[in-house]
């Protein structure tokens, strides 16, 4: 716990966390933490799913209630939150992973959403009073956009910028702002815009309480780390004293993460997948091949149709061109698909991806009930429950119930659960797109091995992402993708976050 | 290299282990014979079974108020044998609602499939088997073509079949000129719908029947799994490879079969028709439907759907027989009322407290990361 900038010490901390514990029946959720923020400071709060931070700042948000011997101080006084609303007056402002927008609202509507309108004569609306008031609070932040558009119109760092507006109505009482995971959706080249606002409102004085799984924002954003592993404190540093491998130590207490696993070079290169003249609304005429063994990287900036290609590819969305999988033709359509050999791992694990309601038995034998059903149609819920079983085993799944709802489970691990319904199938073309968003350290590692376990395996493994430092650690080749098309390949000796970025935004020569 | 991939897998493995197994000690993860049996003790809980422990309270209740009549096999044939067309099509609702697709045309389908009976009755020689076919023949095509404006129109269920209903609704008047109708069937077709059969009303069997290759088509077969997946989340059964256009083609079709059912056993209890017949039996088979979403599995099933029906049933034969006076209106007030309680106590308020105070309990110190939705079944028993 110690403090590594004894030269700010002094300054009084407008948040002052001592001796925190939360317990929940059964279980210490946190651990006598201490934590303090000072005014116009980014303090990041870093731990794996299950590390207390969570609970943390439901804590501070009122929804949970200490236990007690903990104090918090605000501003010098020792406070109690004993509901949202109390924290909300005490001057908490938060901005959750989801951000809790209308998208079929426009930003002023949005804004007014909880806080109400001005409203004149009769109960009438002030629409150009309001409308004026919200693009002073978005031009405040950095932001320049048109406030009457629907959100759902917006881009992903707009709305963020929208839900940070709001949550910093009447700032002149707020204190702290926390913004829990706010770049989960938001594709890197938007990251910045974030920033720009984040950093307009430290220097208004308030203390951010900046939670992500993305540690290189950790280092480009905050003054200060705390880790949380278990509900404890690791420790509190300044960021210019730690590197990215001693934080991940931290968070991961003494354990090696996995190292970067190379090619099977003795798989011999036959072509599995052969993609021709590729269309949709936003890829044009993309062709390109990937081989047996192979994992294969697609990177690109939002909107350079990188976020599309893998659902073109199994036929989800309508496409023309042609996709072969060992040369035989895969129509477009995502039956068609399964039966052909690909397998496609949505970027919206929730949405697309899993049927939340359902079970984890029922999500993970969905796409092949045949092998479970047996005279009369009849579905062995027994055998699929032993099968399933035998997959939670292998991929360490928590909790180890077949029969838990799926809902319930943390985000890596319905992730694996997504992967699994997939690799029982033994799939020739493994879609990975985004696969890694939202999940900690570990589970990240287990589901990058996944896919080079699947590649080593005789497959072919294409994985689409924003996080260019994904495709470096488990990608042999990456193609890179602007305006619908490949404009660049980098081989596995050349990948790096860099060069990936300069190809992208068309800074380096084009390779291919 | 395929090793190095397996251990890399192992090495996170162990890793998460370590950090999990402080929390193990304490919660304590169960092992499936546990899971077993927690299932059952989940079983008898209050909410999953709300609708049995409301039939038992009527029970007694009108047993002690007026048990001289309503304690009789009188009123059980009764309520039994009377509540069958109901319920059949309260079944005809539940298929397409676990594809989550509105089916609001069942009671002018079973209209519509009790007009051709009475019709083909005075206009034709055939016997009423095939007339029923014809019937039951007639109301799947409707299904299919509600499909088709579901599927392919991309209209929503909920209007499609609001608008079929009203089209039906003329079809009928066509077919009745707007007349009460009076059937012409062999007394053989008449007396399948009001005998006895070892002392239990025969259509009761045929309500059974149905009911059972429902259950068996809904909880043992794939086709029954891929319904309740699209219900769940159509766009992620869909990229799983089901064919969701279809099965939601198939719901509706399934649902005008058995909603012509319906019709087929009303002609041969009663065998008079009139135009207002079908609507009518509209809002107690969906209540039943959702009544009983809440009861046992916790998503439309057809056990708890007839649990819930007969439940009511009582309920109103009871405050009829105990009140005179509450004739007419008591029934659709009891209907409307319970249905709004029922759901609302086994809805989210209720249901997300209890399930925090469980939550708490499990091991998951952070279990606000998870959205909170459906329940979970399984660690109701408590566990740690």
């Amino acid at each position: 716990m110690a403090d590594a900038q004894p030269t700010q010490g002094s300054i009084e901390p407008v948040l002052d966390i001592q001796n925190l514990s939360k317990t929940f029946p059964g279980t210490l959720a946190l651990d006598s933490a201490d934590f303090d923020l000072r005014p116009g400071e980014v303090h990041a709060l870093v731990g794996q799913n299950g590390s207390g931070k969570s609970t943390m700042i439901k804590v501070l948000a009122g929804y949970h209630h200490p236990d007690p011997g903990g104090t918090i101080t605000l501003g010098g006084e020792e406070v109690t939150i004993h509901d949202p609303a109390a924290s909300r007056e005490l001057g908490f402002r938060f901005v959750h992973q989801d951000l809790g927008l209308v998208s079929t609202l426009d930003t002023v509507e949005n804004l007014a959403l909880g806080e109400g309108y001005a409203t004149g004569f009769g109960g009438r609306i002030r629409w150009r009073a309001a409308r004026r008031d919200a693009r002073e609070r978005i031009r405040a932040l950095g932001y320049d956009f048109e406030v009457r558009r629907p959100v759902g119109q917006l881009g992903a760092a707009e709305r963020t910028g929208i839900a940070i507006a709001r949550a910093l109505h009447n700032w002149e009482q707020a204190r702290v702002l926390v913004v829990d995971e706010p770049t989960a959706s938001l594709p890197s080249n938007e990251v910045s815009v974030l920033f720009e606002a984040i950093a307009r409102v430290r220097a208004k004085g308030l203390g951010v309480i900046y939670i992500s799984h993305h540690l290189d924002e950790v280092f480009a954003i905050a003054d200060r780390v705390t880790v949380l592993r278990d509900g404890r404190v690791v420790g509190t540093h300044a960021t210019t004293d730690l590197d990215e491998d001693r934080l991940v130590a931290m968070m991961c207490g003494d354990v090696q993460l996995s190292p970067r696993i190379d090619r099977d070079t003795s798989i011999p290169s036959t072509p599995v997948l052969e993609v021709r003249s590729l269309c949709g609304t936003v890829v044009d005429d993309v062709s390109f091949t990937a081989y047996s063994g192979e994992v294969l990287g697609i990177a690109g900036l939002t909107g350079s149709g990188r976020e599309q290609i893998l659902r073109l590819l199994f036929g989800a969305l309508p496409r023309s061109g042609e996709v072969l999988v060992d040369g035989k033709a895969a129509p477009p359509h995502p039956t068609k698909s399964v039966a052909a050999g690909i397998a496609l791992v949505p970027a919206d694990r929730t949405g697309s991806g899993s049927i939340v309601d359902l079970t984890v038995r029922e999500n993970f034998t969905l796409p092949d009930l045949k092998r479970h059903s047996g005279i009369g149609a009849h579905l062995s819920k027994a055998e699929e429950r032993a099968e399933t079983r035998e997959w939670i085993k292998e991929l360490d799944v928590r909790p180890p119930r077949p029969e838990a709802v799926f809902d319930s489970l943390s985000g890596g691990n319905q992730q694996k659960v997504v992967l699994a319904k997939w690799l029982r199938m033994k799939p020739r073309v493994v879609l990975l797109d985004e696969p890694t968003q939202g999940v900690d350290v570990q589970a990240k590692a287990t589901i990058h091995a996944l896919a080079r376990k699947a590649a080593a395996e005789g497959a072919t493994v294409v994985i689409a992402s924003s996080d260019d430092a994904e495709i470096c650690d488990t990608c042999d080749r990456a193609l890179i993708m602007r305006d619908g098309r490949f404009v660049g390949q980098i081989e596995r000796d050349d990948l790096s976050p860099e060069t990936i970025s300069s190809v992208q935004t068309g800074a380096a020569a084009i390779r291919a | 290299m395929p090793r190095d991939g397996s251990s890399t897998v192992t090495a996170a493995r162990d890793e998460e282990n370590s950090v999990m197994s402080s929390r193990n000690s304490s919660g304590g993860s169960p092992g499936a014979g546990d899971e077993e049996r927690k299932n059952w003790l989940a079983y008898l809980g209050v909410r999953r079974l709300s609708a049995v422990y409301l039939w038992i309270f009527f029970m007694v209740l009108f047993g002690i108020i007026s048990g001289s009549t309503f304690l009789t096999s009188t009123t059980y044939n009764l309520v039994f044998s009377g509540g069958v067309v109901t319920c059949v099509l309260a079944l005809a609702f539940l298929v397409p609602l676990a594809c989550a697709q509105y089916d609001l045309s069942i009671g002018a389908l079973m209209s519509l499939s009790l007009a051709i009976m009475v019709y083909l009755s005075l206009h034709s020689s055939l016997p009423p088997v095939v007339m029923a076919l014809i019937a039951v023949g007639a109301c799947m095509c409707v299904g299919a073509v509600s499909g088709f404006i579901i599927v392919r129109l991309h209209v929503n269920s909920f209007i499609a079949t609001l608008g079929v209903s009203q089209v039906l609704l003329a079809a009928v008047l066509l077919i009745s000129d707007n007349k009460q109708l009076v059937g012409e069937f062999p007394e053989s077709w008449s007396n399948a719908g009001v005998n006895d059969l070892f002392g239990i009303p025969q259509v009761l069997f045929y309500l059974i029947g149905i009911s059972v290759v429902l259950w068996y088509v809904l909880e043992f077969t794939r086709v029954g799994r891929y319904l309740f997946a699209t219900g769940g989340n159509q766009e992620a059964a869909r990229l799983s490879g089901v064919k969701t256009d279809r099965i939601i083609w198939v719901s509706l079709i399934a649902s005008g079969g058995i909603a012509g059912l319906a019709g087929v056993i009303y002609s041969m209890r009663s065998g008079v028709f009139s135009s207002t017949i079908g609507p009518g039996y509209l809002f107690p088979a969906v209540a039943a439907v959702f009544l009983g979403a809440s009861q046992l599995s916790q998503r439309p099933n057809v056990w708890g759907t007839l649990i819930a029906y007969f439940a009511l049933a009582f309920g109103i034969q009871g405050l009829l027989l105990s009140a005179s006076s509450a004739a007419v209106w008591s029934q659709p007030l009891f209907q409307g009322v319970s249905l709004i309680i029922a759901v609302a106590l086994a809805a989210r308020p209720v249901a997300q407290k209890l399930k925090e105070a469980r939550r708490g309990s499990t091991a998951d110190p952070e279990g606000g990361e998870h959205p909170p939705g459906a329940s979970q079944p399984a660690t109701s028993g408590g566990a740690g």
